[in-house]
């Protein structure tokens, strides 16, 4: 149950990193690192608002994703080629080694695509349209087979962006939505902060 | 009378012949596994049972794993082969319809029952008072980037429980994972996917052995994709290895010694027809004796064929007994048959005596060699007195000279003065020899030695091991109770004991139905700790989680969820139906056992928990009636000696008895200097050379002065071909089989050489 629940959290992670990464012809090279905040909101009908989660994102080409939330509720996702951890208020709370999910190595064959900026690795799955320029484009993801695991848990996915990734809305089959924009991302080609670093290797052990 | 006794006789063949020929068509059924050869338990019968279940239950597993570079390539190759097994209806597969429908499924089952049902790690973290953490990590899953819940589950399990128990779920094959539908893992590029299940039917009937190879054709599938591996594990393929091996074995066993003991009797008499009436004599004992142990036992074990088989040595003893009298003094074949009547009848009593005491083995494999050896042997031994004389047309030889002669020579180093110190001599080193053997004996009774897997088997069976990690081990912990929830509480209990052995790395892990189904009165325990736990912390939650409608007011004083609810046909736990043998009989099964004296440990700190470890428990009991073959022993020599007695008188006869006896004491005493175990098989083996010998020694002393050494020549004859195709046994890849020739080889040899011992000329 959980591995088919990781396989469907592999692809929501999947699809808004790749798009940050890079546009239709951009990408993020080796040894880059991107930064910037996030602003998640999560509609889910039964909820009063959307579940609206703000924080940052440090994701480094090689290394993997860090993925904090800061509010309503603090809770540190790192992902790398050797799993998923989160942990909340210094503990840790979920721990998925790759080696007991090899769909999450293969998925970060397919990240190490997209973050080249290959989208082939995407049209096993999906089937892509590209409409816009350079400096305004946006992309939509359409699952290929109807009754696959993946159309069970996504309608689409649209991405917008300019120079980054500035929007993605995940959109599924029984109405709800995830709502995904990026905001202050900054590029820089220095290696990744101590802490950054320490988190990454935390996954490892 | 003999005439019409003959014509009998004829009918009564011609009739077995009829049916062993209706047999055959029908496709006559063989069994392979050597552990229907070996010893039943005898004094629980509810433990044998349960030990019975499990066995088959073990032995009818079946793993596929099927590699390709190319996932789908593999995808689509373990498809076909999912399907081919699946329309063959010889095989129950648990990784089928892995789809969502199945987990679809498994959420129905579980979700009412929901208040009862907690993850090992999460109910201890109740017991520890942290809950706190289990409302934490609730949110870090909604708020976090892996985004997994949604509203429905939230407003159900707000705390996100379900999907904790279900990680919890013990699913057997620790790296593999669910890739759309298949259970499948990625090594070195290669992407292997399971197909797993049990045989509906028996893995050791060579029918289904060979159904199933012609269902699956892997061969076939391999080779129209290059690249394509299918990896194989299941005692289905081990005994069809086996058993091709054993019939190739008998096979070219039964032709070689066959054909020895045609050159044999050629080279002896120099005439055709000696050869075709022992060959006559030799057919009529195994016809009779297959339609008889067919017809009593319905089918023939592959064992009880080979040994069978090589008790044409034995049978054939009779006619050249008769036939060799040709080189004494001519007479007509009537007389000549009285000459020899006495001394073959009283072999084939005690041999028979020998055989039959084979019943008295507890092994039904052994049931049916002593029926197939003395009913071939009396059918036999009818044929030499009835159809002999009345077929032979033999005249009298003029070669022989030389034999007999050898003879004689044979007979004086037996009987002449002039070589009673050189015999003392002799057979003082016999008993030093028997002496320092015995001390240096060494038992061995590891049922593990006495087969020969198939090496290329072996090999798969590693790298399955490799690729799903640690594979279920052949030791489980049998549970016993008067009930399903007695059984499952004692589960509870031992799962609480194996956990830290699993922390320890002593195991790798384990399946307990009390995993997926707990007790009742866990779940009502659960349910508590939940109402006073966690629930106190739900308002606190629902408000971080902005959740408009709270949850349905928790309602415990539903039903529990009970084994026979999730165990109704076609239900979604299929790994779990694998584990309840019937109602408070369960099964715990093992993966990766790294230190086994600490799981050992665990057998019988709990009421009604036992760890069975088949192999281990054959291995005792092979000791144990390695113990009672040598009472059997002791008993036929027994049993055979009123009948001696009653015709020779006890000096006599105890003398009779010495050059047997002497052969039986030196064979384990000479394998044992030249470095070979003592085995069951080999126990088994002195019974029959006590028995052969006896015969031997029976013939020696029933001769007269003046036939001697013809009796002699015909013993020698008889010898070459029984240790001809014994001792070809001892060639055979069985170790069993192998031990059994070889002490076979040595006893007749021996009793050959002893045999003029039992006759005195004063």
């Amino acid at each position: 149950m959980i591995r088919v629940l990781a396989r469907f959290c592999a692809l929501l992670w999947l699809c808004p990193l790749c798009c940050l990464a890079a546009g239709p012809q951009g990408s993020l090279a080796a040894g880059q690192v991107l930064r910037g905040h996030f602003v998640q909101e999560r509609h889910m009908t039964g909820f009063n608002a959307p579940l609206k989660t703000e924080g940052h994102l440090v994701l480094s080409a090689g290394k993997g994703l860090i993925w904090r939330a800061e509010k309503p509720f603090a809770v540190t996702t790192v992902i790398t080629a050797d799993g998923l951890t989160q942990a909340s208020g210094g503990t840790e709370t979920t721990r998925l080694p790759a080696a007991k999910l090899p769909f999450l190595s293969h998925l970060y064959d397919m990240l190490g695509g997209a973050l080249t900026g290959d989208w082939h690795a995407l049209e096993s799955d999906f089937s892509i349209a590209t409409t816009g320029t350079d400096k305004a484009w946006q992309v939509v993801l359409t699952p290929r087979q109807d009754q696959s695991p993946i159309a069970m848990r996504i309608r689409t996915i649209t991405v917008t962006g300019s120079k980054f990734v500035d929007h993605v809305t995940i959109a599924k089959p029984d109405g709800d939505a995830d709502d995904l924009s990026f905001i202050d991302q900054t590029l820089s080609d220095g290696p990744p902060a101590a802490d950054e670093a320490a988190a990454f290797d935390s996954l490892a052990r | 009378m003999s005439r019409w006794l003959a014509i009998l006789w004829v009918m009564v063949t011609a009739v077995a012949g009829g049916y062993l020929t209706w047999r055959a068509c029908d496709g006559v059924a063989f069994r392979t596994d050597l552990t229907a050869l070996l010893p039943r338990e005898d004094q629980n019968p509810a433990l044998q049972k349960a030990n019975d279940t499990v066995v088959r239950a073990l032995s009818q597993k079946l793993v596929l794993l099927v590699g390709d570079t190319d996932r789908m390539a593999a995808r689509t190759a373990a498809t076909e082969v999912t399907r081919r097994l699946e329309a063959s209806g010889l095989a129950e597969l648990s990784t089928s319809g892995f789809d969502k429908d199945r987990l679809k499924a498994m959420g129905t089952l579980y979700f009412p029952y929901r208040r009862g049902l907690l993850a090992a790690q999460d109910r201890q973290w109740l017991l520890d008072g942290k809950a706190r953490e289990l409302a934490d990590r609730a949110l870090s899953q909604v708020y976090g980037f892996v985004g997994m819940a949604d509203a429905a589950l939230l407003r159900n399990d707000p705390f996100l429980l379900m999907p904790a128990f279900f990680t919890n779920l013990p699913l057997p094959l620790s790296r593999l994972t669910l890739d759309d539908g298949m259970l499948s893992a990625t090594v070195d590029g290669t992407t292997w996917i399971l197909v797993a299940g049990r045989l509906t039917g028996q893995p050791f009937a060579l029918d289904e052995q060979k159904r199933l190879g012609r269902a699956l054709d892997l061969d076939g599938l391999t080779a129209a994709r290059p690249g394509l591996e299918i990896l194989r594990l299941g005692a289905v393929f081990f005994a069809q290895a086996g058993a091709e091996e054993a019939i190739g074995e008998s096979t070219s066993i039964s032709i070689l010694s066959t054909l020895g003991t045609i050159v044999l009797v050629l080279a002896a008499f120099r005439a055709l027809s000696p050869l075709w009436l022992s060959l006559l004599v030799i057919a009529t004992g195994v016809v009779n004796a297959l339609a008889a142990s067919l017809w009593v036992f319905g089918e023939l074990h592959v064992g009880a064929l080979l040994f069978g088989v090589s008790l044409i040595g034995v049978t054939v003893d009779y006619s050249l007994q008769y036939c060799a009298e040709i080189f004494a003094a001519t007479a007509t074949p009537q007389v000549r048959l009285k000459r020899v009547l006495v001394g073959i009848s009283l072999g084939m009593a005690t041999t028979a005596i020998g055989y039959l005491t084979l019943f008295f083995a507890p092994f039904p494999g052994l049931h049916q060699i002593a029926a197939f050896s003395a009913i071939g042997l009396v059918a036999s031994w009818i044929t030499v007195v009835l159809w002999l004389p009345a077929l032979d047309r033999s005249r009298t030889p003029t070669h022989g000279r030389k034999m007999l002669a050898w003879a004689e020579r044979f007979w004086s180093a037996w009987q002449d003065r002039r070589w009673a110190r050189r015999r003392l001599m002799l057979l003082t080193l016999a008993v030093v020899l028997a002496g320092s053997g015995l001390a240096v004996l060494r038992v061995d009774d590891e049922v593990r030695h006495l087969q020969a897997p198939s090496p290329a088997l072996l090999s798969q069976q590693t790298r399955i091991q490799q690729v799903i990690g640690s594979a279920s081990a052949n030791q489980i912990f049998l549970i016993q109770a008067p009930d399903d929830e007695t059984a499952l509480q004692r589960e509870e209990a031992l799962v609480e004991k194996l956990r830290p052995l699993v922390a320890t790395h002593a195991l790798a892990g384990f399946q307990a139905p009390a995993q997926f189904v707990p007790s009742r009165s866990r779940q009502l325990d659960n349910r508590r700790l939940l109402a006073e736990r966690l629930d106190p912390l739900l308002p606190d939650h629902l408000r971080q989680l902005t959740l408009a409608e709270a949850p349905s007011a928790a309602d415990d004083s539903g039903p529990v969820l009970t084994l026979p609810e999730a165990l109704k046909i076609g239900g979604p736990l299929a790994s779990l139906s694998m584990l309840v043998l019937e109602p408070g009989t369960h099964v715990v099964t093992l993966d990766g056992i790294a230190r086994q004296s600490e799981i050992a440990a665990l057998s019988g700190t709990i009421d009604g928990v036992r760890l069975i470890d088949p192999t281990g428990d054959y291995s005792t009991l092979l000791g144990k009636y390695r113990g009672r073959a040598i009472i059997l022993l002791g008993l036929s020599a027994l049993l055979m000696a009123p009948l001696l007695v009653w015709r020779y008188g006890i000096v006599r006869g105890a003398r009779i008895l010495l050059p047997p006896l002497l052969a039986v004491a030196l064979v384990p005493s000479l394998r044992a200097l030249a470095g070979a175990p003592f085995t069951f098989f080999d126990a088994m083996a002195l019974v029959l050379i006590l028995s052969i010998g006896v015969d031997y020694a029976v013939f020696c002393a029933e001769t007269t002065q003046e036939r001697k050494a013809v009796t002699l020549l015909a013993v020698a004859l008889a010898a070459a071909t029984a240790v001809m195709s014994f001792g070809l046994l001892a060639f055979s890849r069985v170790q069993a089989v192998h031990s059994f020739g070889a002490s076979m080889f040595l006893g007749i040899l021996l009793a050959f050489l002893l045999a003029p011992m039992a006759r005195r000329d004063e």
